[in-house]
């Protein structure tokens, strides 16, 4: 392991006795405190993006009755009333497109994010519960993997599947999968250096009621976080993707490919490339903000983080 | 400090092996047969032809024997040639790199030059109206995708100064400044990402530093504000900041690759999308392997580099 990588991952090391001891002792206060702490403003801010963007996607299309594939309005119009968003270059109304987009970037979402979740739960404990040559195995396949950027590793995998939504997903699931199973496996390091797991074991427990019972319950606060931080790094991505031209085809509405086209318009209207884009940051700083929020409420363990990197110990 | 950076260089050679059978290998195990997308339709080809194109692409032979004469070939800086011109993929991944890397350094730069002041004054002026513009501002940073910056500084420069980049690419040797007025806008709408996570990091580890006994000590000996400040805290809050820098090198890579296609500058980024949607098989391995060393390279300097910031490191 390289020296930054040790300095990068300070609280899923512990194996020892005393700071074990410590967090132990913490951890009761710190669920109930878990209540008292929903005040945090950022996190609460966050969760309201959120939620608001999943009722958009949820509804929208039900308050918002436009077809966002109807070539029927006049073309390139600034916002009005009629059209709050304006209409695009085929006369379609963009706030019924920006609402589709809102669905697709939800689905791309959950459903990568739940690919790396399962995998990622999969190999992290697998590595974290037998070790030796099992984890060494895990841990250099998840090296090679951070060995190329993330997006660059996407694009790969969704060119060569082929381009559509269905491959982009599963590139994306793949490539932040490695971060689940590393933060996972440090954290069922963790637990199984708790009394209670150890308990567990003398009482004759074996390897898959200790998984189930002891180990999978006690990892769900870095698994929250994560989840949160990671459904903001799929949504960017499948943006990317489609703004690529590897995800979400037209003439289906998503942010990413929709940003693509208007930058062709750009000189006759600005207004189709700002929607867009403001719909992706929007969305995306919400599941940033819920993911601060979200750590700091459940697991001070993991430190102060930027976005998905740990901040060194503090000693 | 020499032992530990021939470690470093010992830990990089087998992961860059390790990359290059996976890229080898996920180029093949990825479905959809090469040869028959290559004559796609094409249902008169017999296997004869076939079989001549397979020989070409270097993909007669069992996958160890495939690997051995890739790997080989690319050691002594052949990586067989593009399928859609013919070129040497060596050239064109020499072009590639050039404005790639020329693009990712000045991000770093950008982000750096700028990130850190940013955290340091947040830090010192923690709770004021900086501090709050600063952390927003870093927040947004986080999440602003860097193509729809890239689109928003294009219509700024374009309705404000009525100035759009030159869209044909300019090579630094022979024109530096229009060079970097075709870099500047791509290279900032890379770097805010960067910037926005190193001014997040320099404000919290400034603060904790600030905290400090011996940055007490040094203001209870007389020393000022503001030596303490830069000589003091800043120089120790920065160690731990380079410790990201590798993985945003990955981040800025990254960037690059979206933002290539958007400014029409022919880094790698740009190559291997044009030679993904090509089909380009050898330019694709080609591609994607030098993205992986760069990166790997580039964290192996960032190793060698902390190690001298902080001996500790070097010496354990």
């Amino acid at each position: 392991m390289s020296p930054r990588r040790a300095a990068r991952e300070p609280a899923f090391a512990t194996e020892g006795g005393g700071e074990v001891a410590a967090a132990w002792e913490a951890m009761p206060r710190r669920r109930l405190a878990a209540l008292g702490k929903w005040r945090n403003p950022i996190g609460l801010a966050g969760a309201f993006i959120v939620v608001f963007n999943v009722l958009v996607a949820l509804f929208g299309s039900q308050v918002w009755r436009l077809d966002p594939n109807e070539l029927a309005y006049i073309r390139f119009e600034g916002p009005s009333w009629a059209h709050p968003m304006g209409t695009d270059e085929l006369g379609r109304d963009t706030l019924a497109r920006i609402i589709h987009g809102a669905q697709v970037s939800l689905q791309v979402g959950a459903i990568s994010v739940s690919i790396a979740f399962l995998g990622g739960v999969l190999f992290g404990i697998l590595a974290g519960y037998y070790k030796g040559v099992v984890d060494a195995v895990l841990m250099r396949l998840v090296d090679i993997m951070f060995s190329l950027p993330g997006i660059v590793l996407a694009i790969m995998i969704a060119g060569l599947l082929g381009p559509n939504r269905r491959n982009a997903m599963i590139a994306i699931g793949i490539v932040i999968l490695p971060a689940f199973a590393r933060v996972v496996r440090g954290a069922v390091l963790e637990v199984m250096g708790y009394p209670y797991t150890e308990s567990a074991r003398a009482l004759g427990a074996g390897g898959l009621r200790i998984m189930l019972r002891h180990v999978i319950p006690n990892i769900g606060a870095p698994l929250l976080v994560l989840v949160s931080v990671y459904l903001s790094v799929a949504i960017l991505a499948e943006a990317a993707l489609s703004f690529l031209g590897l995800g979400t085809q037209p003439p289906e509405a998503a942010w990413g490919s929709m940003l693509s086209t208007a930058r062709t318009y750009i000189d006759v209207t600005p207004w189709l490339s700002i929607f867009p884009g403001l719909a992706i940051m929007i969305v995306v700083l919400g599941f940033n903000l819920l993911g601060d929020g979200l750590r700091d409420v459940l697991d001070p363990r993991l430190g102060p983080h930027v976005g998905d990197v740990p901040v060194p110990a503090k000693k | 400090m020499g032992g530990y950076i021939l470690r470093r260089i010992a830990f990089a050679i087998p992961t860059l092996v390790a990359v290059s059978i996976g890229i080898f290998l996920m180029v093949r195990l990825l479905p959809g047969d090469i040869i028959d997308i290559l004559f796609g339709g094409d249902l008169s080809a017999s296997e004869e032809v076939k079989d001549q194109a397979r020989e070409q692409l270097g993909l007669n032979g069992s996958y160890p024997e495939q690997y051995w004469r890739w790997i080989s070939g690319v050691l002594q800086g052949d990586f067989g040639f593009s399928l859609r011109n013919t070129e040497p993929v060596s050239n064109i991944i020499l072009d590639a790199l050039t404005v790639t890397i020329e693009l990712v350094v000045l991000g770093l730069l950008i982000a750096t030059v700028v990130g850190v002041p940013l955290g340091v004054l947040s830090a010192v002026k923690r709770d004021s109206g900086w501090d709050f513009v600063a952390r927003v501002g870093g927040l947004v940073g986080l999440s602003i995708p860097s193509f729809w910056l890239a689109t928003l500084l294009l219509l700024f420069t374009s309705r404000v100064f009525g100035w759009v980049p030159p869209l044909n690419y300019i090579s630094p040797f022979d024109d530096p400044i229009g060079n970097l007025s075709q870099f500047i806008l791509p290279a900032v709408s890379i770097s805010v990402f960067t910037m926005a996570i190193v001014m997040r990091m320099v404000r919290a580890t400034m603060l904790e530093v600030l905290g400090q006994d011996y940055v007490r000590t040094a203001r209870a000996k007389g020393v000022d504000r503001s030596t303490v400040v830069s000589r003091h805290a800043l120089r120790n809050a920065l160690i731990p900041v380079v410790t990201i820098l590798g993985f945003e090198i990955g981040v800025l890579i990254g960037g690059a690759a979206i933002i290539e296609t958007i400014f029409g500058l022919p880094g790698i980024g740009y190559v291997l999308l044009q030679a993904i949607f090509g089909r380009d098989y050898p330019v694709i391995q080609a591609m994607t392997l030098m993205i992986a060393f760069t990166f790997i390279f580039a964290n192996l300097l960032v190793d060698i580099l902390y190690g001298i910031l902080d001996p500790r490191i070097s010496q354990g």
